[in-house]
């Protein structure tokens, strides 16, 4: 692959990154600015930013390499994201725009007046978000090392400094406008070339792939773990996205509940159409890239396949524009997630001496110190694996909590904690165990995809405990369901 | 005006209509939610429900649809081995018709609540001149 073309589209993404967030830099200046771009944001703007945040370097590369290696039965993941959008609009969206809290441990405190609650998922969300960042900047690590040839560290500290970068001039205000820009880049990054393939595939006499038949058919074998897998992946990926950080602290820029709604609705028919096309790549990528099976790399089909099936200098530049759209999924994923652990570790700062921007600031640096650090030392755990980990996590914790504090006056402080903790704990056990000893057979995938016994466990112990300390539901919890469920333009009383 | 005598006549109190006893006032459901009355409380757990309902509602039609796919996968090779347009069916399902398809019941849901919360401006603002 010619290396030119791809330094420049990995330079360019990067300048127009920092481009946007210096424009946004001029607009931003109070801490409700750069929390949450004052709240001002419409669903268009909103909804693309939502979703050039999500689409990760898992989505941009790795649901085609799945495909192409295993088959039909990888058509889950892209599913299981999408969904989640659906359960978070429908369970979520509103009445948590109309909590007006900043982040997920705001809405723990306001609604459940405990400041335990509020610490144990501060502490959850960093977890998550460090789970999720990690195999963000292994990838553009991977990435930069298959275009350029450069070593992997360096497309790690690039990705990490432009993050920092972004995030410390201009928070969540540059934020947005950068993650809306780079929807579309990488929706353009994989249509276009798509064009340019399947020209050359239908010139090709349109062979099909050669596959086994299991790779063509969902559960070929009924035995096995293989359905318990699909529907822990369901569990994980349906429940898991309405609790991770960066999704949820999306929500507080929409204007009003009814825009929260408008936002998602949006957001479920771009997510839509981006994977359709992955797959697509995934199938050719089988037809004209097999040998990547062999040496273990599908998770580059999507940049191989110009070079390989157009050729020439179009093959290289195509290749060069998939390059810049990879690129862009690994900064927003990484913007997003550093922005939504800075405004929790930064709120926690900024209660002693520090302002708060100057907190969020030095929130934001610190925070992706410690996940650079981790996908440096450590060797190449599966991109894949890594983020489905953090929404197993997710979904065992922030799910109960904020579906049951939406939707239940029952819930407690203590319920909430011992569900946190309890979900929490299982779920990051399995991820441990997973990664230190990967064990085979049952026990190695109820330890690999833990949510479908984790997510009871957490749902159950907050249900449970809640109903043994019923005399603690906060003596406020009606006042609290009045504001998370009429609509903003009613003049009803919203104190807590 | 004659009485017979032993029969008991019970008393009589006489007052007049205009007494300083406050005349009733009607309370907007507003006030009843804002003091957390009686009444209030069942405006909002109402509000709750019906948008609760909606959600159960999709969250079921999920679970029913693309909840159900792997056992139908499982259960009838024929569904597997069908082919539309040269594309096995199970692919076409998966990777292109369940997207529209979540996005319409996203919709339907956004229409349904919003409904819903108009139904309740109305009825707590009845004469608000921006509520539809």
């Amino acid at each position: 692959m010619n290396t030119t073309y791809g330094m420049v589209a990995v330079a360019l993404v990067a300048v127009a990154t920092l481009g946007i967030g210096a424009f946004g830099l001029r607009m931003s200046r109070t801490t409700s600015d750069f929390y949450v771009a004052s709240r001002s944001v419409s669903p268009v703007l909103n909804s693309s930013a939502i979703g050039g945040e999500y689409l990760s370097a898992a989505s941009f590369l790795g649901v085609a390499g799945l495909v192409l290696a295993y088959g039909a039965d990888m058509l889950w993941y892209p599913i299981g994201w999408t969904t989640g959008y659906l359960l978070l609009l429908v369970f979520v969206a509103a009445p948590l725009r109309r909590s007006g809290a900043y982040t997920i441990p705001d809405f723990a405190q306001v609604r459940l007046q405990s400041l335990g609650v509020r610490r144990v998922a501060s502490v959850l969300v960093v977890a998550v978000g460090w789970l999720y960042l990690m195999p963000q900047f292994q990838g553009a690590g991977l990435t930069l090392r298959t275009v350029t040839g450069a070593p992997t560290w360096v497309g790690t500290v690039v990705v990490a400094v432009i993050v920092v970068v972004n995030v410390v001039s201009g928070g969540m205000r540059s934020i947005t406008l950068v993650q809306a820009f780079q929807y579309w880049l990488k929706l353009t990054a994989l249509l276009v070339p798509l064009f340019f393939l399947v020209h050359a595939w239908a010139g090709d006499d349109r062979p099909s792939p050669v596959a086994p038949a299991e790779w063509f058919r969902p559960f070929s074998q009924a035995d096995g773990p293989g359905l318990y897998l699909t529907y822990s992946v369901m569990v994980a990926t349906f429940l898991g996205t309405m609790g991770l950080p960066h999704v949820v602290v999306r929500f507080y820029t929409n204007p009003d509940g009814h825009a929260a709604r408008r936002t998602t609705l949006f957001v479920l028919a771009l997510l839509g159409v981006f994977y359709l096309l992955p797959t697509v790549y995934g199938v050719l990528g089988r037809i004209y890239a097999r040998d990547l099976l062999v040496s273990g790399r599908t998770d580059t089909v999507v940049l191989e396949l110009p070079s390989r099936m157009v050729g020439g200098t179009t093959g290289e530049l195509l290749a060069a524009l998939l390059t810049a759209g990879a690129f862009a999924a690994f900064l927003s994923t990484s913007s997003g997630l550093t922005m939504s652990i800075a405004g929790v570790v930064g709120q926690g700062l900024a209660r002693g001496r520090l302002t708060t921007v100057t907190a969020l600031r030095l929130a934001a640096a610190g925070c992706v110190v410690i996940p650079l650090g981790l996908a440096l030392a450590a060797e190449r755990i599966a991109v894949a694996n890594s983020v489905t980990f953090a929404f197993a996590l997710a979904a065992s914790t922030f799910c109960p909590l904020l579906v049951l504090g939406i939707w239940w006056r029952g819930l407690t402080a203590h319920g909430a904690i011992a569900g946190l903790v309890g979900g929490g704990v299982c779920a990051a056990t399995a991820t441990v165990v997973t990664i230190t000893a990967s064990p085979g057979g049952w026990f190695g995938a109820l330890m690999s995809q833990p949510a479908a016994w984790t997510v009871p466990i957490g749902l159950g112990l907050m249900i449970g405990v809640s109903l043994l300390t019923h005399k603690s539901v906060p003596a406020n919890v009606s006042r609290t369901m009045v504001r998370l469920h009429t609509p903003e333009r009613l003049e009803v009383d919203r104190r807590y | 005006m004659t009485e017979e005598p032993g029969e008991p006549t019970g008393r009589v109190r006489i007052t007049s209509p205009l007494t300083s006893a406050p005349a009733h006032v009607r309370r907007s459901v507003r006030q009843e939610i804002d003091e957390s009355t009686g009444i209030g409380e069942v405006y909002m757990r109402s509000l709750i429900r019906a948008q609760l309902r909606a959600a159960l509602t999709v969250a079921a039609t999920l679970v029913l649809s693309i909840g159900a796919l792997p056992l139908l996968f499982l259960a009838f090779d024929s569904v597997t081995e069908m082919h539309v347009l040269g594309v096995p069916l199970p692919w076409l399902i998966l990777g292109v018709l369940v997207y529209p398809g979540l996005f319409v019941l996203g919709w339907l849901y956004i229409r349904q609540v919003e409904r819903a919360e108009r139904d309740f401006t109305e009825l707590v603002e009845p004469h608000r001149p921006d509520s539809p």
